[in-house]
């Protein structure tokens, strides 16, 4: 009971943001220079074909009118149909969500691997120490480091000297898993790069913070191994900063790694939703913003929730405030 | 091992066994080829989009009733034989054996109503008469603008003769008539389908051409295969043509290298250098008569070039042999508004080509002082899609700061591009190419604004040049003609609203042991794979 109250007004919460999103989209797109007219009949388009593509789209309709339109057509779960294609957006952004979801998974758990790893171990071993130092040198060169030049690099090497890994493209995992995973090993390793060091710092700064508690005096004091008292009394305590970054960085993968997946040809849907804002098939970015938010704020909801579980005072404090 | 994990180790190994086998005879039975393209199609309608990433699909399924070869002679393609009966008056007679993918031969009617269809005829008249509301007029209407219509001329009557036979009279002589059949823009759709409501062109292809569509993966690829109603027996020689888009010129070398393609076209001369150490890939450098051309607003006040002096100084002042040689490699050669590649010298006498370099610099700086504007800042609008147009740019902006023009480079998107050049002409300068076709008077006649419409909110409208293009159009092809062209080239030098810079080159890389490819050394109509149903699988 003391949870569904906790969550009562983060639901509130996330339809108004949803709405906002949904608004915000619609409107940008509006205002963005260049419509879809402007794109499918490129540079030779007279205003006459102009008006009469954006009159068989309803473009020419106020823009409220095609918000409330849109909007009517959302809640009844149509999500429109894509100008290029004239086939329904959400059939499309779902048949891509598995590579991204993959793609995004994959990503998450090697940055949660190596930067988790590195943080405790950085953390544990102080400001001195090999260990330290390489942490400290993982994330410094993680963070700095934008994920397209890592990728462009690594698309260089490994199309040049052909080491094993495939450049672009995409093979489903249920067809060929060892194919599958040849060609999501570079994207995914250019696209974790950020969350290394982001999970990393973050990792060791909370694994620091707990270790100058008393209760890991008291467990030093009461003679308890060391990785013991990582086990059962750091790494818990430590979690909760680390599960914020961790489902704030798993919803801006699934919102579309966009740079990635356009450099490796990943057919996923962050690629899909810029390439169709290049082409300003207005539905698809509308469909594909708003289902990247719904994301969003789902994950930061079971991140809510996540704390709760953790820590119980949480929950508790909240419905008490 | 225990008995679990062996029993395992066997199913899967049955497993792999059966997977290999089905996937050794699926190799036998298909013949199949892979090209990487850099985008997917703006739209699905072949009469109405105009960018050429879509065309290179569309002429896949959809065929034209004329074609050109590489010396932009006319070749038989729907049409097996045409003939102008009169200055104004053609018969074209059609294949007996052109069929549609869907198996019904393709007819003269079918002829009819595309052309109709392309000239902004109603397709569904009796649905519109019939809906009672403006929304649902508007819903039922099939009407299209298509940009393409302007180059068959005025159409005046239509019709077929019999199944097979077709004649069109024109309201007054047009040379580029007949070219303009040979584009895809121009392709031949099934119009019976079209009326009955079957064919939806803005929603799916459907042609007579060597492939039909059997998959679509929004921005990731095509699967076409083969139409079993080809005309042309035999071909295609491949069962299967899958299309898969990479955007990322590096990906695409990287999918050639490991064989997840076969071929795939690039604009960036450096590709010859990324698989010199690669034995197995030919790099074929394709000339086109389309070139990269700058467009100078001549009509906002906001403009600098406004000022006609400006824009002719800009004109001298850029280095045509700098941006051949140091983007291009020396591929490319210094354009002009008549296409090198059609053979023609029309605007080879013009000082933006004869006189030296530093002649027209000296000119350039002459008619900057004399407009009271001895150094001038200009901004330049660079596509950031294409690293080619920055390069291009980056090359004009030192050659032209050489004469007093300063050049600021701003980059930005299509859609951005387009909105402020063509539909707001918000800009100075902007960096574009032109399609040559297969004509010379079809791409020159873009420089009559009121002609081309698309470039009237920057270009200026001439008198004497709109009625020089005119005579151009309706000249045959012949020595009063080249002195019609020389004359045009004189006006379009003079007024420099639309500069041309260098030709455009197309690199086709293809892996020489897995496919055996045709390519011409000089394309007309952005039709760099027009021999694709003779590409054939060594694999």
């Amino acid at each position: 009971m003391r949870l569904i109250v906790f969550l009562v007004p983060r639901f509130v919460i996330a339809l108004v943001t949803m709405s906002g999103v949904a608004l915000l989209v619609f409107v940008a797109l509006r205002l963005l220079p260049g419509g879809y007219a402007d794109v499918i009949l490129g540079p030779y388009a007279t205003p006459e074909a102009k008006a009469l593509i954006s009159a068989k789209y309803g473009l020419d309709e106020p823009v409220a009118l095609q918000f409330a339109k849109w909007l009517g057509a959302l809640l009844r779960g149509d999500f429109g149909l894509s100008m290029v294609t004239k086939q329904p957006v959400i059939d499309e952004l779902l048949r891509r969500a598995p590579v991204t979801i993959e793609l995004a998974v994959l990503t998450l758990a090697l940055a949660l691997i190596v930067g988790g790893t590195l943080g405790v171990a950085s953390a544990i071993a102080g400001a001195s120490g090999r260990r330290g130092a390489l942490g400290r040198l993982v994330g410094a060169l993680s963070a700095s480091v934008p994920e397209f030049v890592l990728g462009s690099v690594l698309i260089f090497v490994f199309s040049r000297w052909q080491l094993g890994l495939q450049v672009g493209g995409f093979t489903p995992f249920m067809q060929d898993p060892v194919a599958n995973l040849r060609a999501m090993a570079l994207p995914v390793a250019s696209l974790s790069v950020f969350g290394i060091a982001l999970i990393l710092r973050t990792t060791r700064d909370a694994v620091l913070r707990v270790l100058t508690e008393g209760h890991i005096l008291a467990a030093v004091a009461r003679g308890e191994t060391p990785w013991r008292i990582v086990r059962h009394h750091v790494l818990r305590n430590a979690s909760i900063p680390v599960v914020t970054v961790t489902a704030t960085y798993f919803g801006h993968l699934l919102g579309g790694a966009v740079i990635a997946e356009i450099l490796f040809s990943v057919p996923g849907v962050g690629y899909y939703i810029y390439s169709s804002l290049e082409g300003r098939d207005y539905a698809v970015v509308q469909a594909g913003v708003l289902l990247a938010a719904f994301a969003f704020v789902s994950l930061n909801m079971l991140a809510d929730v996540a704390y709760a579980l953790i820590d119980p005072r949480i929950g508790a404090t909240k419905v008490r405030t | 091992m225990t008995p679990s994990l062996l029993s395992r180790s066997r199913i899967a190994a049955a497993v792999f066994a059966i997977a290999a086998a089905c996937s050794f005879t699926g190799a036998q039975a298909q013949k199949a080829l892979n090209w990487g393209v850099v985008a997917d199609v703006d739209g699905m309608d072949v009469h109405v989009v105009s960018t050429i990433s879509s065309w290179q699909i569309y002429q896949m399924v959809y065929e034209t009733l004329l074609t050109t070869d590489k010396d932009m002679a006319l070749r038989p393609g729907l049409a097996e034989s045409w003939r102008q009966t009169s200055p104004t008056t053609y018969q074209l007679n059609l294949r007996r054996d052109a069929r549609f993918s869907n198996g019904r031969p393709l007819v003269a009617a079918d002829v009819v109503g595309t052309l109709e269809r392309i000239t902004g005829v109603e397709m569904n008249p009796a649905g519109v008469a019939a809906a009672k509301t403006d929304e649902e007029k508007k819903k039922a209407s099939n009407r299209i603008a298509s940009y393409w219509s302007r180059q068959f001329g005025v159409i005046k009557a239509l019709s077929a003769t019999d199944d097979h036979t077709v004649r069109i009279e024109l309201a007054k002589p047009h040379t580029a008539f007949l070219p303009a059949l040979a584009h895809i823009s121009a392709s031949i759709i099934p119009v019976k389908e079209l009326k009955d409501g079957s064919f939806d062109p803005t929603k799916r292809l459907l042609g007579s051409g060597p492939f039909m569509v059997a998959a679509h993966k929004p921005k990731e690829g095509w699967t076409l295969v083969r139409n079993p109603h080809y005309w042309r027996k035999g071909h295609p020689k491949v069962d299967t043509l899958n299309v898969l888009v990479i955007p990322d010129e590096a990906a695409r070398v990287a999918a050639l290298r490991d064989g997840r393609l076969d071929y795939s076209a690039f604009t960036n001369p450096d590709i010859g250098r990324l698989v010199a150490g690669d034995p197995r890939i030919a790099v074929t450098t394709q000339s086109t008569t389309n070139y990269w051309r700058m467009d100078l607003n001549a009509l906002s006040d906001k403009s600098v070039f406004k000022d006609k002096r400006l824009r002719q100084a800009m004109n001298l002042a850029i280095d045509r042999d700098a941006i051949a040689n140091i983007v291009f490699a020396g591929a490319a050669k210094p354009d002009r508004p008549v296409p090198a590649a059609f053979g023609k010298d029309a605007c080879k006498d013009v000082d933006a080509y004869k006189l030296p370099r530093a002649a027209r610099l000296e000119k350039a700086k002459a008619l900057l002082a004399a407009a009271g504007k001895p150094t001038v800042d200009v901004e330049l609008i660079a596509i950031s899609t294409d690293p080619i147009y920055a390069r291009i740019a980056q090359v004009v902006q030192q050659n032209v700061r050489q004469a007093g023009i300063n050049l600021r480079i701003q980059q930005m998107p299509v859609a951005e591009y387009l909105n402020k050049v063509f539909t707001k002409g918000e800009f100075d300068a902007a960096l574009s190419w032109l399609a040559g076709y297969s004509d010379p008077s079809m791409v020159i006649a873009w420089w009559n604004p009121k002609f081309a419409v698309w470039n009237a909110v920057y270009h200026e409208y001439s008198q004497p040049l709109a009625d020089a293009l005119e005579r151009v159009k309706a000249a045959a092809d012949g020595p009063e003609r080249d002195g019609l062209l020389a004359e045009v080239c004189r006006m379009i030098d003079d007024g420099a609203n639309i500069l041309a810079l260098v030709s455009k080159v197309d690199y086709i890389a293809h892996r020489t042991d897995t496919v055996d490819i045709r390519l011409d050394p000089v394309t007309g109509s952005s039709n760099a794979y027009q021999y694709v149903a003779e590409y054939a699988s060594k694999r």
